[in-house]
């Protein structure tokens, strides 16, 4: 366990750097420069920003640099916003990004877990039926449609909820529910298949032969054994919801890091731009590991093994 | 009871024909009847096909349908709600907004089926082009992926070994990276349209693909019937063809059938951020956003881009389901 | 004097897919203190339905028990309601089943498996229930049994997993122990272990067992009597002894001489041709005639009553009516029993 642990590390610090490289890379391949906003400039000014942000030097040498730097926690200064350290914003914004996706991951889980529990145990009833059209209509549609959607009826026409903002926890509604269907519909689908598959195994007859009542068997046999494998989906879950959070925070206004990254796309703001890539990566990459390896520890058939599929 | 009815006549040897209770009870079917007959019992997939190709259809047919071309401004109709005057007790039809007919209030005489947007261009043309342009998107990224998928994954699971080994950690690196990121670091050195799109989708989709190859292929290898072929001195390149193609073909069809959508989101998704495509053209991600900046005030005009959208990713959901249900060998009776 | 257990003329059926397959169709066995009772059949014969329905584990829907009574100490169990039936299950009948792989909860340690049913049945204390599950353990022998009850199935052998499937069986003190082809997922010199221990069980707690098999073999290792189901009937009847040695039905001779024998000069295995009937349409006669050597035009038309050759043997033959020819039973079977 503790090898494969390390090994995990070691492969995630491998995906990262490879990301680092990526983003920089590709901000060399940008057309246009930083600067082309500003028509004023004379190309002398031009040449000594170019100079002054290190611009001009070539590309490997900027690149060790910029190596460098991330490694004593300087992602740059940001261009649009006077040079101000690009960390500031970070981690002013970052928790409100984290938040949201951790709420979102929340409620869709446990409605995901109990929607697909039912579904599994009430299998072809209506109840059924219905939980599994509400999970494919739920895991098709984007998470911006269902935005959109909450937010006109819910904040233009009812004026229930507020339709932009962050700071008031009713600010969080829409925006989680938005983000949470998703999450709900796709556990749901795979939390029924999973009980149906478990409820279906020999050793619930053996619960059964023991005397255990019908709600123990399921609660303590049942749900246990299907839950096991929903930690697997968590991890392409928590992709979606950040990749479902960019446009969600942009919808309603939230001042994380998706409103960050795509004003930052905006104004070409090169060290921004890398710097919320790599946060939004990065978060992928510890999730991944950590799902991997809550995995091993629920799973006690992967525990004692010490591998891992 | 039953002896009443007995008499010594019964006695005698019977003339039953024991072979006949070592007949197969029912013809037996090949894989791939077995699963089409599944697929075209399910009637949730046959309802998404159906919904499908009438919206392929009218994307291709759609814009002809309408007297104006995509760019046809004219801001003279700018922001008219949708009217089609023989259908027009239908409210959602009926050419009014708020009450107010707007069509009477400018003195247009004409029909505009699924109203104009801001600059007056009708949105009729403009959903199924836009439809056209995301499934141009969808199928081209998918195609791709497919053959990449296959040839990468194939080639993976087929040799093992060393190959294998490599071809997988770098898999695995390029499945580190959130899809997101990969897609738009590309679109951003690329220049934002039609192929940088198409590009970015594929760079991601195909790792599914690749990986779903490769366990089958590396699951078919080692079983027996391969073994046999093998033994008489079947070429590689026939085993491939003849019997690990044609056994992961099911797997790779459901692939397909989730690939696609899953394109359709990316492609809206980044025309919703506006990464994606360009005014004056439109795809349904550029719509659902045009429309969306002016949602509370006429709704109408994200409705049909974002009801387009919303059928064809859960048709080709369900009916990815369908197709995985009638491949999976675990429900096979 | 009045049985342990008494089935009754037991009906089940499965509603599949708009047809009615009758998988049980007028079962009647009775079951004493402490004997082993070896019901014997191929699959599908409606042995292990008989069995689940024994315990009220018939799925409802597709399955359902049409008519028929199992009386258990008198009580007709098919009248309890599902709540009353939790209370006979794992307490006053016990089942181990075929697959001792996939019978145990993967994710749960055994000792907790195993103590389950004592905190259900008896509200035993969890501290109390542990020890006893040590020393059920130990009964089914476990070695190491106080390290052994913290583990999980899977750092158990196939034998050794039946084993904890006997003591969950046998935690709450069963009258009756049901046996669903307790040996046929094991290896064969396991098998033998678990039969003797099974054996030495019954020798020390005086449990009755019902054997559900396919395999003569186990048999006539463990079982006090037989009886022999073919197309969800019983065929025959009797002593261990009168199965062995005088069987009168056809298909119970089949089933002998299809047993290998260690000193037959025969080349081949003697197999019963064809397969059993499709219960969604059971034939109106014998169930057997398709496949019967010796079939007459009534066993085609009428099932045969079940003729009384001895104060335990039964056997629903119509060779065994006056007006039938006589059929000497095939040589095949002589070496079957020694």
């Amino acid at each position: 366990m503790a090898y494969y642990i390390l090994k995990r590390i070691g492969y995630m610090l491998l995906t990262f750097f490879i990301v680092i490289t990526l983003t920089f890379l590709s901000m060399k391949l940008l057309p246009g420069t930083p600067f082309k906003q500003q028509n004023r400039l004379t190309p002398e000014q031009l040449n000594q920003l170019m100079h002054y942000y290190g611009l001009d030097q070539p590309v490997p040498v900027q690149y060790v640099r910029y190596l460098w730097n991330f490694i004593h926690g300087d992602l740059g200064g940001s261009f649009q916003y006077g040079m101000q350290p690009v960390t500031d914003f970070l981690w002013q914004r970052f928790p409100v990004s984290l938040q949201l996706g951790i709420e979102a991951m929340i409620v869709g889980t446990i409605f995901g877990i109990l929607f697909g529990v039912i579904a599994g145990m009430y299998r072809s009833t209506t109840l059924d039926w219905g939980t599994m059209a509400f999970s494919v209509v739920g895991f098709s549609i984007p998470s911006f449609i269902f935005a959109a959607i909450l937010q006109y009826v819910f904040g233009v026409q009812l004026r229930l909820f507020p339709v932009a903002g962050w700071n008031d926890p009713w600010n969080h509604v829409l925006p989680v529910i938005s983000l949470a269907i998703g999450v709900t519909a796709e556990v749901a689908r795979f939390m029924r298949t999973e009980m149906v598959e478990v409820l279906s195994q020999d050793y619930i007859v053996t619960a059964e032969a023991k005397g255990l009542a019908s709600s123990a068997i399921v609660m303590k046999h049942g749900i246990r054994n299907a839950l096991i494998p929903i930690v697997t989906v968590l991890g392409p879950l928590t992709a979606a919801v950040v990749t479902g959070s960019l446009v969600i925070e942009n919808i309603f206004t939230i001042p994380g890091i998706g409103t960050q990254f795509v004003e930052s796309v905006v104004t070409n703001d090169y060290p921004m731009i890398m710097a919320t890539t790599e946060v939004y990566a990065g978060l992928y990459i510890v999730t991944i590991f950590i799902v991997d390896i809550l995995y091993g520890v629920i799973d006690p058939r992967i525990r004692v093994s010490g591998g891992g599929k | 009871m039953a002896d009443i009815k007995v008499t010594g006549d019964l006695f005698v040897p019977s003339d039953i024909d024991h072979t006949l209770s070592e007949k197969i009870a029912r013809k037996s079917t090949s894989v791939w009847k077995d699963a089409m007959r599944r697929f075209v019992q399910n009637k949730g997939a046959m309802v998404s096909m159906v919904i499908i190709a009438i919206i392929v259809v009218m994307a291709m047919i759609g814009s002809v349908l309408s007297p104006y071309d995509i760019d046809d401004q004219d801001l003279t109709r700018s922001n008219l709600p949708p009217k089609i005057s023989t259908l027009s007790w239908i409210p959602l039809f009926d050419g009014k907004e708020n009450g107010v007919d707007t069509y009477q209030q400018r003195g247009i005489t004409k029909d505009f089926w699924f109203g104009t947007d801001s600059f007056g261009r009708d949105l009729w043309t403009r959903t199924w082009q836009g439809t056209r342009i995301s499934l141009i998107i969808a199928l081209v990224a998918t195609l791709v992926d497919v053959f990449i998928g296959v040839v990468y994954g194939g080639i993976s699971g087929y040799f093992g070994g060393a190959v294998d080994t490599v071809m997988q950690r770098i898999l695995e690196i390029i499945a580190g990276i959130p899809n997101l990121v990969w897609i738009i670091l590309l679109i951003l050195v690329m220049k934002p349209g039609l192929l940088a799109i198409t590009i970015a989708i594929l760079a991601t989709s195909w790792l599914t693909m690749a990986r779903i190859v490769r366990g089958q292929v590396l699951k078919l290898k080692d079983q027996e019937f391969v073994l046999a072929s093998r033994t008489l001195g079947s070429s590689g390149g026939r085993i491939i063809v003849r019997h690990l193609l044609p056994n992961s073909l099911g797997m790779i069809i459901v692939n397909t059938m989730f690939s696609i959508p899953t394109a359709i989101f990316f492609e809206a998704l980044l025309s919703f951020i506006g990464l994606g495509i360009r005014q004056p053209e439109a795809s349904l991600g550029s719509l659902i956003n045009a429309g969306y900046e002016i949602l509370q005030i006429h709704p109408y005009q994200t409705l049909y881009p974002g009801l387009v959208i919303s059928l064809l990713l859960i048709c080709f959901n369900i009916m990815g389901d369908g197709l995985r249900d009638a491949f999976d060998p675990k429900l096979r009776r | 004097m009045e049985h342990l257990l008494e089935i009754k003329d037991l009906n089940v059926q499965f509603n599949i897919f708009g047809s009615t397959v009758q998988a049980v169709r007028g079962v009647s066995l009775q079951l004493n203190q402490g004997e082993t009772l070896a019901i014997v059949g191929e699959s599908g014969s409606g042995k292990s339905v008989t069995s689940k329905a024994i315990m009220g584990l018939i799925p409802n829907p597709p399955g359902e028990i049409a008519s028929g009574e199992i009386l258990f100490q008198g009580k007709n169990l098919v009248h309890y309601s599902k709540k009353q039936m939790q209370k006979i299950r794992g307490k006053e009948i016990s089942m181990i089943f075929q697959d001792p792989m996939t019978a145990l909860n993967p994710t749960m340690r055994i000792g907790k498996q195993i103590i389950e049913g004592l905190i259900k049945h008896q509200s035993m204390p969890k501290s109390v229930a542990r020890d006893r599950a040590v020393e059920l353990l130990t009964l089914v022998g476990i070695p190491n049994p106080e390290k052994r009850v913290d583990e999980y199935p899977h750092q158990f052998s196939g034998g050794m997993r039946q084993r904890v499937v006997i003591a969950i069986a046998l935690a709450c003190h069963p009258n009756i122990l049901i046996a669903d082809e307790p040996t046929t997922a094991l290896d064969v010199t396991i098998q033998a272990q678990i039969l003797d221990l099974l054996k030495e069980l019954q020798r020390k707690r005086h449990t009755s067992i019902i054997l559900i098999t396919h395999d003569l073999g186990v048999v006539a290792n463990i079982a006090d009597r037989v009886a022999v189901m073919y197309g969800g009937k019983i065929v025959e009847t009797g002593t261990l002894d009168e199965i062995f040695y005088q069987p009168k039905h056809p298909y119970t001779w089949g089933l002998l001489s299809s047993m290998p024998k260690l000193h037959s000069k025969a080349k081949k295995l003697q197999a019963i041709p064809g397969s059993p009937p499709d219960l969604s349409d059971p034939p109106q006669g014998c169930p057997f005639a398709p496949r019967c050597p010796y079939a007459m035009k009534v066993c085609q038309e009428h099932m045969p009553d079940q003729a009384v050759l001895s104060d335990t043997q039964r056997t629903a033959c119509w060779l065994l009516d006056d007006r039938a020819p006589k059929v000497e039973p095939p040589e095949t079977i002589r070496a079957g029993g020694e």
